[in-house]
């Protein structure tokens, strides 16, 4: 088999599309794959939707770069730092459209596309107003004869989806060491998968690792080795999120930001920016055994 | 004998007393008030609760001192890291297992619908909120109820059903029990007052008034017409081992006030907290015990 390895500049360039629907791995401020957006921003794509469990820093940052048509998450916030601003102003302001999504509703989405069937059933959602902004979901009775009210979700075929992990081959088996949240769904549903990994392995050490490859090579289509690739989110156990930036994220212009930041397509120049060895130490966790 | 408590600690302390002993206690994200309950009720009441960690997607026995920057760390004895796919489907409510999560509404009306969606229209919002999460999902069948909270109890948080602007979450609708099964909103627990709700009418009712604060006071920051008690007394403050195990063992740092302070004194506060983290030597969150 030949290697998946290939530059950031080249996976995004090659897998990803203007007005794809991108999955994005990851949660809140926990192991998002920022390295990825900051790559699509510089290549400037154009009306993607963007699905996520649980958006923050990773979608007000495309939605800034001007790359989002629609967004599909449960929440998208910035935690107890406050709101996520571009996301909030181009909902605001009717620049981008939110298709209403539960944590649920992304779930079993996506549980659709493993089983190839419409949709799932879900006893929740009944009784909200989801029905009135949503015209693709809808309640039923059980077929089956309990009488049971039940919500039709429906599927969700990602084009691309993107995850950090800790640890993958050149093939594109990946591992995370920490929670998976629906990243091990989105990977292995996606039409093209793409995974930055914080160190490329071995296939004898995935083998060796807890949990093995919890994404597997088949829907791989890129691996891209980018150590701290989820700051300023965190990448358990390695390191934890970096408040400083995402402060220094809040208060500067989006404009400001992208040239300081996003604009340095290098990540050892773009870890020296916002802070270099001295950021790395503090973000960094110790080892924990048991 | 009590302490002076300020308001964030006398809303940890009443959400902790919530928990029973046998709960599953679900740790939303950006809540670190509801953590500090789940934290200080393990030390007194529940020592046998386990916390559910929508952040971390796993299941810890575990009290550990309540972080802003170390919660991957107090997961790492995590019994069970799964996916969220599992998680809905895995950890919803049956008839052996009860949860107990605290919502915080934006909005909530007379019946208990909440709002975590927009305030204004839909389509064009005047305010676009971050959104409900798994509100929507679980708000209405969870055999104990939902638990509801706001350190902000005021007209604009208490409104009438046709100013709640979107229902992400599902309460009495029509003064009736959702059909999905679960028992509907329980309580209430604001500022001012705890509220919980009337079993005939199924409407929101003062229950208790903290201690100094005028049940007039409570009406008037209310947008509905307000249901009291017949039998209202006065709320039972912190005592003093809820005050101390909060202040010097679940969060000595005080992060839950992040969920009650705003605007230039919250970023203030929000630095301080970042700056106190980062200079720790020990990443790991102390593991707690009860001894004072």
């Amino acid at each position: 088999m030949d290697s998946k390895l290939i530059s950031l500049k080249e996976a995004i360039s090659t897998y990803v599309q203007n007005g794809d629907l991108i999955g994005i791995g990851g949660l809140s401020f926990w192991r998002k794959p920022i390295c990825v957006c900051r790559e699509i921003i510089r290549q400037a794509k154009k009306d993607l939707s963007i699905c996520t469990f649980v958006g923050g820093i990773d979608v007000d940052m495309l939605v800034g770069g001007a790359c989002v048509s629609e967004v599909r998450s449960s929440f998208v916030g910035m935690e107890v730092f406050g709101n996520a601003s571009n996301y909030r102003k181009g909902v605001e302001q009717g620049k981008i459209k939110v298709r209403e999504e539960s944590e649920a509703s992304i779930a079993l989405g996506l549980k659709c596309s493993y089983l190839k069937v419409p949709f799932m059933p879900l006893k929740g959602i009944i009784g909200t107003d989801y029905p009135k902004v949503r015209d693709d979901i809808k309640q039923f009775e059980d077929p089956l004869g309990s009488g049971t009210q039940l919500m039709a979700l429906p599927k969700i075929d990602l084009d691309v989806a993107i995850v950090h992990v800790n640890y993958a081959d050149e093939y594109g088996n990946a591992n995370i060491e920490g929670a998976v949240w629906l990243d091990d769904d989105m990977g292995k549903t996606a039409k093209k998968t793409i995974i930055t990994s914080e160190k490329i392995v071995d296939t004898e050490d995935i083998i060796k690792l807890p949990r093995r490859a919890q994404i597997p090579m088949q829907s791989v289509k890129a691996v891209v080795e980018v150590p701290f690739g989820a700051h300023p989110t965190s990448c358990f156990p390695t390191y934890t999120f970096d408040p400083l930036h995402i402060q220094t994220y809040m208060k500067t212009s989006f404009p400001e930001y992208k040239e300081k930041y996003i604009s340095i397509n290098n990540q050892k120049d773009y870890m020296e920016a916002v802070g270099g060895s001295e950021i790395i130490q503090k973000i960094s966790l110790p080892e924990v055994i048991g | 004998m009590t302490e002076e408590y300020t308001t964030d600690e006398l809303l940890t302390v009443l959400m902790s007393r919530e928990v029973k002993n046998d709960d599953i206690m679900i740790v939303g994200v950006a809540t670190p008030m509801v953590w500090a309950a789940f934290t200080l009720a393990k030390l007194t009441h529940a020592p046998d609760a386990i916390f559910h960690y929508i952040m971390g997607n796993s299941f810890v026995y575990e009290p550990r001192q309540v972080t802003l920057l170390y919660l991957e760390m107090n997961l790492h004895r995590a019994y069970k890291f799964q996916n969220s796919g599992e998680c809905t489907l895995e950890c919803l409510p049956s008839d052996t297992l009860t949860t107990i999560e605290f919502f915080r509404p934006a909005q909530i009306d007379q019946y208990g619908n909440t709002n975590n969606i927009c305030i204004g229209d839909y389509y064009k919002p005047k305010i676009r909120l971050p959104g409900c999460a798994g509100i929507a999902d679980f708000s209405m069948f969870y055999s104990r109820g939902q638990f509801l909270y706001t350190p902000r109890h005021d007209t604009r948080t208490f409104v009438p059903s046709e100013k709640l602007f979107f229902v992400s979450g599902v309460g009495f609708q029509n003064g009736k029990i959702s059909i999905c099964g679960g028992a509907g909103p329980q309580c209430m627990i604001t500022n001012l007052a705890y509220l919980n709700f009337d079993d005939e009418t199924k409407r929101i009712t003062v229950s208790t008034v903290h201690p100094g604060v005028n049940i007039e006071d409570v009406k008037a920051s209310t947008g509905f017409e307000l249901l009291v008690s017949k039998n209202l007394t006065e709320t039972i403050p912190p005592s003093l081992k809820e005050i101390r195990l909060l202040r010097e063992k679940v969060d000595p740092l005080g992060i839950r006030k992040l969920e009650v302070l705003s605007g230039k004194e919250r970023m203030v506060f929000l630095n301080e907290i970042i700056e106190k983290e980062l200079a720790m030597k020990d990443k790991l969150p102390q593991l707690l015990n009860s001894d004072l």
